[in-house]
């Protein structure tokens, strides 16, 4: 299913032009990138990523969200670093290096039949959320849908159009949203994500669970899921390690001998404990 | 068989940097590395083809240090990518060792193959010729048998054969070899001439299962102590003749600048230190751990073979004296909880 850089020059971007940028959240945007020529540069698989290059500035790695027959690439960037902090500050119109796809993506052919269960915490919904459109595109291959996602505050929830009225709205799927601290103005669930996902407690027959969010809640998440008697083969996350190539040659994104750019991002609770605890 | 006799060697190295730049063992300001022929001083550097290993590998002649990768143009919202710079001018390593080679080997995996070629290294190393020079007679801190490494069998396109002063048995191994020993047969006399003796390895290491090892004991006490003399300088990853880590950088200056890379560290905080704060690896002992496992388990694990060859470099080069020989001895003795 992944789509993968077949370009003779991997490391050197294809520019694109920024066409529309939205705000998310306080501190993130969505950025829609197409060819001048209109089109995509390269096809995108769910939970892949690729590197955005601000040519005199800097790159980096963010999911990437593209479907078939879209004539964009989006990106959602939280503002966090230098190069981020240029990216916030740019305009419709601007022209970005982009490289990629890269990363082995979800197998969202494997999880077919299933019921799906997504987790994930502030800025990590962005990856989850390519595997959640796959699977609203091709709603009869999986079963029921249940996505649980919190943010600090309703204010930094991402995707809100989609989260409270598009998603909900689309059979046999459950929407739980949660908010780290009370707010006015909030009635929903408050509380950290695993231990709201413990509260709803889903029945892990037949199940797949994928998550995403900082690496902390990750870690709390899969020992929720292991509490619940979720198996190790029907938990997916996907990392992030700093990452400079992305094809697996500059050295620094690897856990043991696996480069998260290349063999990840994407691994199952069973692999990820194969390898060493240093995510 | 062929043979190049000593008094022949300057000829033909001035002959092969007619058509390609020449890289040799040298010395140079007090120091000694790979330079190129052409570039040699003779009044103050020597040729130092009897030299074991000389101070720096020739790494760099095809994963240069600095880099530069493509340029870019930027104005206002507009940007383009004006020109890429992979290079392929031919180049030609001469007298360089089997640990060498074989580092070139680990360069030519990751570069090359997994999915991904290069286009950078690929330019060069296409447009390479290796000549190698056997090792009879091990240094002080060689160890490359210890690693897999046959020091008598570079992997290479041309290997020399130290006869004393008689000169070098000059065996070609591979098409591009052949090519080159035919641009210069003139120079080549035929006799024979046998080898000398090897003689045995003065470090002694036993590697035989130490990947296997070191996949129980990411956890183990053992990287605190071994690491606590380590100072993060990072002089142990330059001056490795495998160490393939790169940094990506730009230079830019009004509308203008390019991107390169560069030889980076896994020793140093930035190396994996992320946008927002966090950091996997933050102190000594996790980078350290992460080198010597890369070395020594990792690379094996994906590639078949250790990423060290035994070249004993990082040993001179420590200032605080630690010793990857060391090292895999204390893997070795180290008790395992089962």
């Amino acid at each position: 299913m992944s789509d993968k850089c077949s370009c003779e020059q991997p490391l050197v971007p294809t520019v694109v032009e920024v066409v529309d940028i939205q705000d998310e959240t306080p501190d993130v945007k969505s950025f829609y990138c197409r060819l001048s020529e209109g089109g995509v540069p390269f096809n995108v698989a769910p939970g892949q990523c690729a590197m955005v290059s601000y040519l005199p500035v800097g790159e980096g790695m963010f999911s990437c969200t593209w479907q078939e027959g879209q004539e964009y690439l989006q990106f959602a960037i939280k503002k966090v670093g230098l190069l981020t902090d240029e990216l916030h500050a740019i305009e419709v119109g601007q022209k970005l290096g982009v490289r990629g796809p890269y990363g082995n993506g979800f197998p969202v052919e494997e999880c077919k039949g299933k019921d799906m269960l997504f987790i994930a915490g502030g800025i990590g919904l962005a990856p989850l959320r390519s595997f959640i459109k796959y699977c609203f595109k091709h709603r009869e291959d999986y079963g029921k849908i249940t996505i649980v996602y919190g943010s600090r505050s309703y204010a930094d929830l991402c995707f809100k159009e989609e989260l409270f009225n598009e998603w909900p709205a689309i059979k046999d799927t459950e929407v739980y949203v949660t908010i780290d601290n009370p707010e006015e103005g909030w009635d929903g669930h408050v509380g950290f994500v695993p231990a709201y996902v413990e509260e709803i407690n889903p029945n892990p027959q037949g199940v797949i669970a994928v998550t995403c969010g900082p690496p902390i809640m990750i870690k709390f998440v899969l020992q929720s899921l292991e509490k619940m008697g979720y198996s190790d083969d029907q938990v997916i996350t996907t990392l992030e390690m700093r990452m400079k190539c992305g094809i697996g040659k500059c050295g620094r994104c690897n856990i043991g001998s696996e480069y998260i750019c290349l063999d990840g991002p994407v691994f199952t609770l069973t692999q990820l404990k194969q390898l060493p605890q240093e995510w | 068989m062929k043979i190049l006799s000593k008094d022949k060697v300057e000829r033909v190295l001035d002959k092969l940097a007619e058509s390609a730049e020449v890289f040799v063992p040298l010395s140079r300001a007090n120091s000694s590395g790979f330079y190129s022929w052409k570039t040699r001083n003779p009044e103050k550097e020597q040729l130092m083809l009897e030299t074991l290993n000389v101070y720096l590998s020739p790494k760099n002649v095809g994963f240069p240090q600095t880099e530069k990768m493509y340029s870019i143009i930027q104005s206002g919202t507009e940007a383009q990518i004006k020109e890429t710079f992979e290079d392929s001018s031919p180049r030609i390593i001469f007298g360089l060792r089997a640990c060498d080679a074989r580092a070139i080997r680990c360069l030519d995996d990751v570069f090359l193959t997994r999915g991904y070629e290069d286009s950078f290294y690929k330019a060069r190393r296409d447009n390479m010729v290796l000549i190698g020079q056997a090792c009879y007679e091990p240094g002080p801190n060689c160890f490359c048998q210890a690693m897999g490494v046959d020091p008598l069998e570079p992997e290479v396109d041309i290997v020399i054969r130290d006869c004393g002063d008689k000169g070098y048995i000059w065996e070609t191994k591979t098409p591009k070899g052949e090519e080159l020993t035919t641009s210069i047969s003139n120079l080549l006399e035929e006799k024979e001439l046998k080898a000398p003796e090897a003689k045995a390895f003065q470090t002694q290491v036993d590697y035989e299962g130490v990947a296997e090892k070191l996949k129980g004991m990411f956890e183990h006490p053992i990287w605190e102590d071994l690491s606590s003399n380590c100072q993060n300088c990072g002089i142990c990853t330059y001056v490795c003749p495998s160490c393939h880590c790169f940094d990506i950088q730009v230079k830019s200056w009004g509308e203008e600048g390019y991107r390169f890379r560069c030889w980076d560290s896994c020793m140093y905080g930035e190396y994996t230190a992320e946008a927002g704060g966090g950091n996997p690896r933050p102190t000594t002992k996790e980078r350290f751990r992460n080198r010597f496992l890369h070395k020594l388990e990792f690379f094996s694990e994906r590639y078949g073979y250790p990423l060290c060859t035994g070249c004993g470099r990082c040993i001179v080069a420590c200032p605080t004296g630690i010793n990857i020989v060391n090292i895999i001895n204390e893997v070795k003795e180290a008790s395992v909880d089962v």
